[in-house]
C-alpha cells in the first residue's frame, strides 16, 4: 500500500471517528430511557445492570459501533506506526507487522463483543 | 558607544571525542555589529582556535547559519544589540554532524536534495543542451514557485525541524520545498516521478506542520506551505 493511500485512510478514519463517535455518544445519552440521571443509568451502569445492552441490540447502532471500532483501530495503529518510528528514529518492519497483528486482534475481538451483545452469537 | 556583551560559544573539538563545552568571551559591541562580527572579533583578538564558517557577510550565501539563544539564524543577519541581552549563547545548527565548534557538515541536506531530484527534469535533453527557442512563462506560472526560489540553502529550516531531530530519515523542509519548487515549474516534466519520490514514508507525510522551518527562514520562504502543497499533489496523484 502506498504511503499516500495509508494517509488518505488515516484522514478518512479520523473523520469517521468524529462521525461514529458522535453517534455513539448521542446514542448513550438519548436512546436509553433515563431512570435516575444520565450519569447513573448510562455511564456508571450501577442503577441498572447491563443498561447498555438495548443499545447494542439496535442493528443500526451496532453497525455504527462497528464503524467506530474499525475507524479507531485503523487510525490508532497507523498513528502509532508514525509515533513509534519517529520515537525510535528508524523504520522497523517488525513494529509495523506487530501493529498490524494488534489491529487485526482488536478488530476481531471488538466485532465478537458487538455480535455477542447484539445476540447474534 | 561601546557595550560589553558576553558571548557564550559552543566549542567542540573532534580530536577530544567529547560532547563539547561552552566557553565565554567578553566582546566590545557597538551599534550595527552582528553576531558574525562578534565571532570574528573573538577569533582575531581572543581565541584564534574558534572555528566559524562564513563568506558573504550579507545574508546571501547562507554559510554562517548558527543558533543564537536557541533560535536558528544567520550570524551575519543578527545584530547583537537588537537581541537586548548581556549574555548571548551561540551554538552550531542541530540535525547535522558537527565538524568543529560552530561548523556543521551539510552533507545530509545536499544528499536529500539529490535524492529528490531537485533540478529541472526534461525529456528533450538534446534540445536543452543546445536550445533553439526561448521557454517563456506567464506571470501566474512564475508566481506558483517564485517565493521558493529565494531559498539560499543555509539549512536553518532543517536545523529547526523537530521531526528531523527525532527521525533523521525524514527528508526535511528544505529538500521537500526544493522539490516543490521544481514540481510547480511549468517547464518541468518530472512531476510524476517527483511525487513518487516524496510519497514515501520519509516524505511529505511525516511533517507535523510545526512551522518552525518557516519561522526561522531568513529569506521569508515558507517550506511548511510547500510541504502541504506537495501533500495535495501526492493525494491527487
Amino acid at each position: 500500500m502506498r504511503e499516500r493511500d495509508l494517509m488518505l485512510l488515516h484522514y478518512i478514519t479520523g473523520i469517521g471517528i468524529l462521525v461514529f463517535g458522535s453517534i455513539h455518544v448521542a446514542t448513550i445519552f438519548f436512546t436509553y430511557p433515563f431512570q435516575d440521571t444520565i450519569w447513573e443509568t448510562t455511564l456508571r451502569f450501577d442503577s441498572i445492570p447491563y443498561a447498555v445492552l438495548p443499545v447494542y441490540r439496535n442493528a443500526l447502532l451496532a453497525a455504527s459501533l462497528f464503524g467506530l471500532l474499525l475507524c479507531t483501530t485503523v487510525h490508532a495503529m497507523n498513528g502509532l506506526r508514525s509515533i513509534i518510528t519517529e520515537l525510535v528514529g528508524a523504520r522497523k518492519r517488525w513494529v509495523e507487522a506487530l501493529l498490524f497483528a494488534v489491529g487485526v486482534f482488536l478488530l476481531v475481538y471488538g466485532t465478537r463483543t458487538i455480535l455477542i451483545a447484539h445476540s447474534l452469537v | 558607544m561601546v557595550e560589553k556583551v558576553k558571548f557564550k560559544v559552543f566549542r567542540y573539538r573532534p580530536e577530544d571525542g567529547g560532547k563539547g563545552f561552552y566557553k565565554e568571551y567578553e566582546v566590545p559591541v557597538k551599534k550595527g555589529m552582528t553576531i558574525l562580527d562578534g565571532l570574528i572579533y573573538i577569533k582575531e583578538n581572543i581565541d584564534p582556535t574558534l572555528s566559524v564558517r562564513y563568506s558573504c557577510r550579507m545574508a546571501i550565501c547562507g554559510s554562517c547559519g548558527v543558533r543564537v539563544n536557541s533560535l536558528e539564524t544567520l550570524a551575519c543577519h543578527t545584530q547583537v544589540l537588537e537581541l537586548k541581552r548581556r549574555v548571548i549563547r551561540v551554538e552550531p545548527m542541530r540535525n547535522y554532524p558537527l565538524v568543529k565548534d560552530l561548523v556543521t557538515d551539510m552533507t545530509p541536506l545536499f544528499r536529500k536534495q539529490k535524492a529528490l531530484m531537485t533540478w529541472l527534469i526534461r525529456q528533450d535533453n538534446v534540445e536543452q543542451e543546445n536550445p533553439t527557442k526561448q521557454y517563456l512563462q506567464s506571470e501566474e506560472e512564475l508566481e506558483r514557485y517564485l517565493q521558493f526560489t529565494y531559498c539560499i540553502q543555509c539549512g536553518l529550516c532543517y536545523s529547526a525541524c523537530p521531526v528531523v531531530s527525532t527521525f533523521p530519515d525524514f527528508y526535511g523542509p528544505q529538500p521537500l520545498m526544493k522539490a516543490y519548487r521544481y514540481y510547480a515549474d511549468s517547464r518541468d516534466e518530472g512531476g510524476e516521478e517527483r511525487v513518487r519520490l516524496v510519497d514515501r514514508f520519509e516524505g511529505v507525510w511525516r511533517c507535523h506542520f510545526a512551522g518552525s522551518c518557516s519561522a526561522v527562514c531568513p529569506k521569508g520562504v515558507d517550506p511548511a506551505l510547500a510541504i502541504q502543497l506537495l501533500r495535495r499533489s501526492a493525494l491527487k496523484g
